[in-house]
């Protein structure tokens, strides 16, 4: 009987969920805030193709922003100065993004040591640079704007209540997706090689190819979140895809969890939020309170921060039950 | 390009090679012992430099107490970075240690951005600004500095570990954690003095450095970068292909700026470092040792 | 004769100055029991992950069903029909037991990425067939109550026989066991030589390495005998017990 209670809540607390969200870009409720959390659903999407990267390949990637860049820019360039179809462009986009990642992937998971976090940052710097010196294509320093909205037949996605929806369809699907593939035989070829490498080969896994479709996955995920990006602003400009860009989003994902799918939510709303009040308040102190939060989200609670405080609210649940039991 | 200006740019690229040296010497001695990639190496350099600023510009004091002073804080800041961030999570992943020194080399630079502000500083030049005339170039004589101390630090590191009992233990647990321990090395200790060595170098290359090339509170990222290359030259392993890898990289740089590649302009200088590590991917990939599994 | 399921000629292994395997010859018969045995450092180890693919050999080449291997990757070669267990287990803790069984499946299903994402009826068929496998595995190593526990949750001996079950769930041709009798009791001994016989009379050709003589004398119907990178003999259990260089090998050695 209780275990039915239970389960019942967690749909009841899902259904709220969802009635809260759907509410949210409403004047009478939480419009005010809907650019914001337009922003949380984009940068979700990307943060949770790096909380499976991190989480079953073991590896960092200092230059997921490299991805989103290139997301945005080459969605901003096709559709605004070639007249593309904005929906043409975001796939050319992500084909483009998986193509570079499989690229640079490849070789680095290959190796034994830990190059990828130098190669990402090293890839982010480059992108950094062809955004702001292709100025012919991209705009230079100031970037672009202009950049056409989403339209589907005649309907446009010119307000931030449609764009809303739109953004956190996406993010939804991969959401679910994600955990699809996590569910998975690959997910579970992906948490043998998360266990023990060794283990995971001798049983018929090609763990580099593992690590090197997360990657690409990953990089397909920041792309599209580019994408969503350049036609929510409608202006994409270098600063967005610079280092600390990337440092942010190592952020989000360590505060949602390393293998964490839902958690990137958490990590990626705390962040931004956090973000946007410490730069109102304390100006570029934001940067020392990022490296804080690394230093001690990873010596403290390594699986993540979300990760870490479900396991303290099942633990909770666990006691309050016996409780009641008891009685 | 004329005899002349080649010489005036490999003089100018031996002479930042000689710092990426430094930095690459930084992160094969600390991987070595710790197996550690340690991010905030770049911010050692950085750190160099605005303290040596700071004692001799703003605190008035001679240089022959400033230098040592600012190399000597540097290396008490890598350890202590070892002391709370490192060492507290030593059982931690491969992950999470390379997360911890990501979070303590941006912690570094916010706090010296706050400290600091963000503009570029420039300490004074340890013996003026006249160029000297050297085989068709000019030198300026802090270049001199950078070149001959790099030299010195490096002969030092090569004597220290080689013929110090302190060196010979650093070298012992670089080969092997385990066999160190069995004979009484205290691994512990090992770890916390490669960091207060690489914290020291990299504060000697930003002290000899800054004067000439200022310094400011962001040049961490990509001195760690290039130093990095450097190193992965050496496979982490090899000081000596470290510092070989440090100035090949920086001749290169200066090099390919002289050189009229027509669309290429300067901007592009920091790609070459990456392009580079690449092709070191590429090359170290293709090879089987790639896949080969330690006994 | 019967034919060799795997055959190793003139196999050598060298780690920097260290010659671990010296130019080894070795068949290992289809269907048979075959034991590795000798002293500490002998290279049985080193052989060992040679065959599966962990080492690559220095010197010689090695041929699985007729076909050479040398180069082909450790992956590769469990698709091929080699499968392995670990001394040290290697258990996948973050799962239950029935699903570190499934994960031996891996070699003998496809389905990937898109199916999954896309939650298309091949993965939904293919899940099934790999529950249904895994369970049987797990059902004949005798765990299969223990199926939705936390794999860590077992006592060694069962976590010895997962290995087992998950590296069996490869459906395997050639199985190397690496040291599964230690640490494990007279009783759970005993369960094992069981266990390998049972495997033995499915077909499945099994290698082990194994420094408990009882046990490997019980079960082995050929025994190889190493002794400093180099083989010193080899025949039936009883041969390889008179033999002098045997006896004089282990001298020194504690037998158990």
């Amino acid at each position: 009987m209780l275990r039915r209670a239970k389960g019942n809540w967690t749909y009841f607390v899902i259904a709220a969920l969802l009635l809260f969200s759907i509410l949210i870009p409403f004047d009478w409720f939480l419009g005010r805030y809907t650019g914001l959390v337009i922003l949380i659903g984009i940068s979700t999407m990307v943060t949770v193709g790096l909380c499976l990267l991190m989480g079953y390949t073991g590896q960092v990637s200092l230059g997921q922003a490299a991805f989103y860049g290139t997301g945005a820019y080459v969605s901003a360039i096709l559709s605004k100065t070639y007249g593309v179809n904005p929906w043409l462009a975001m796939l050319i986009a992500a084909l483009a993004t998986g193509a570079f990642a499989y690229v640079i992937g490849y070789p680095t998971f290959r190796l034994r040591g830990n190059y990828l976090a130098m190669a990402t940052l090293g890839l982010g710097v480059i992108m950094w640079i062809l955004f702001r010196q292709l100025s012919q294509y991209t705009g230079g320093p100031d970037g672009m704007a202009g950049i056409p909205y989403l339209s589907i037949g005649g309907f446009v996605f010119n307000t931030p209540f449609k764009r809303y929806f739109l953004v956190w369809l996406f993010c939804l699907v991969i959401l679910l997706v994600s955990q699809n593939i996590v569910r998975s035989r690959a997910g579970r070829a992906l948490r043998a090689i998360h266990g023990s490498e060794a283990a995971a080969e001798s049983i018929g896994i090609n763990v580099t190819q593992f690590k090197v479709k997360i990657f690409v996955l990953s990089a397909v995920y920041a792309s599209l979140a580019g994408s969503l990006f350049a036609h929510h602003l409608r202006h994409v400009s270098p600063q967005s895809f610079d280092f600390m860009a990337s440092v942010k989003l190592v952020v989000m994902a360590v505060i949602g969890g390393l293998a964490s799918v839902w958690g990137a939510i958490f990590g990626a709303a705390t962040t931004r939020i956090l973000s946007d009040e410490l730069l109102l308040r304390f100006g570029e102190l934001d940067v020392i309170v990022y490296g804080l939060i690394l230093i001690l989200v990873m010596i403290f609670m390594p699986e993540g921060l979300f990760v870490k405080l479900k396991d303290v609210i099942a633990q909770w649940r666990l006691r309050y039950e016996q409780r009641g039991t008891k009685t | 390009m004329s005899a002349d200006q080649f010489a005036q740019y490999l003089v100018s690229g031996i002479t930042q090679g000689s710092i990426y040296a430094l930095v690459a010497l930084g992160f094969t001695i600390i991987y070595a012992v710790t197996k550690i990639i340690n991010f905030a190496q770049g911010e050692f350099v950085m750190l160099g430099g605005m303290l040596s600023f700071t004692l001799a510009h703003s605190a008035g004091m001679p240089l022959v107490l400033s230098l040592p002073l600012s190399v000597l804080s540097t290396a008490v800041i890598g350890t202590i970075l070892y002391i709370l961030a490192i060492r507290t999570a030593r059982k931690a992943s491969v992950v999470s240690l390379i997360i911890v020194t990501i979070g303590a080399a941006i912690l570094i630079r916010g706090l010296a951005a706050q400290l600091w502000g963000v503009g570029a500083v420039r300490p004074p030049f340890f013996t003026g600004d006249e160029p000297i005339p050297f085989l068709g170039a000019l030198i300026r004589p802090q270049a001199l500095w950078i070149i001959g101390t790099s030299l010195v630090a490096t002969v030092v590191l090569h004597l220290f570990l080689s013929y110090t009992m302190m060196g010979k233990a650093l070298k012992a647990s670089a080969i092997s954690q385990v066999a160190a321990a069995m004979v009484g090395i205290d691994t512990r200790l090992m770890a916390l003095c490669a960091f207060a060595i690489a914290a020291a170098l990299g504060a000697i290359g930003g002290v000899v450095m800054s004067p000439l090339t200022l310094t400011a509170y962001n040049v961490g990222v990509m001195l760690g970068l290039k130093g990095f290359v450097a190193a992965s030259i050496g496979g982490f392993k090899s000081p000596l292909a470290a510092v070989i890898g440090g100035i090949t990289l920086g001749v290169v740089e200066s090099l390919a700026v002289g050189v009229d590649w027509g669309p290429f302009t300067s901007a592009y200088k920091d790609a070459i470092a990456i392009i580079l590590l690449l092709l070191i991917l590429l090359l170290r990939s293709g090879s089987l040792a790639a896949e080969e599994r330690a006994g | 004769m019967s034919e060799s399921i795997l055959e190793a000629r003139g196999l050598g292994k060298t780690f920097g100055g260290l010659v671990a395997l010296d130019r080894l010859d070795l068949a290992i018969e289809k269907g048979r029991i075959t034991a590795v045995i000798g002293p500490n450092g002998a290279g049985k180890t080193t052989l060992f992950n040679l065959i599966a693919g962990v080492y690559s050999a220095t010197t010689g080449e090695i041929r699985f069903q007729g076909m050479p291997v040398n180069h082909i990757p450790a992956h590769k070669r469990t698709a091929m029909g080699i499968a392995r267990t670990f001394q040290n287990i290697l258990l996948f803790g973050n799962m239950t037991v029935l699903e570190n069984v499934m994960t031996g499946q891996h070699p003998r299903s496809s389905y990937g990425f898109l199916e999954a994402a896309l939650r298309l009826p091949k993965a939904h068929r293919e899940e099934e067939t790999i529950s249904l496998k895994a369970m049987r595995y797990l059902n004949l190593v005798g765990l299969g109550m223990y199926a939705q526990q936390e794999a860590t949750s077992l006592p060694l001996g069962q976590q010895k026989l997962l290995g087992i079950a998950r590296a069996l769930a490869t459906d395997p041709k050639l199985l190397l066991l690496d040291e599964p009798g230690a640490g494990l009791t007279t009783l759970e001994k005993r369960a094992l030589a069981d266990l390998i016989h049972r495997l033995s009379e499915m077909g499945i050709s099994v290698l082990l390495v194994e420094h408990d003589m009882p046990l490997v004398m019980g079960i082995a119907q050929w025994v190889v005998v190493l002794d400093s990178g180099q083989k010193i003999a080899e025949g039936t259990a009883a041969q390889v017990q008179k033999d002098q260089r045997v006896i004089s090998a282990y001298l020194g050695e504690e037998i158990e």
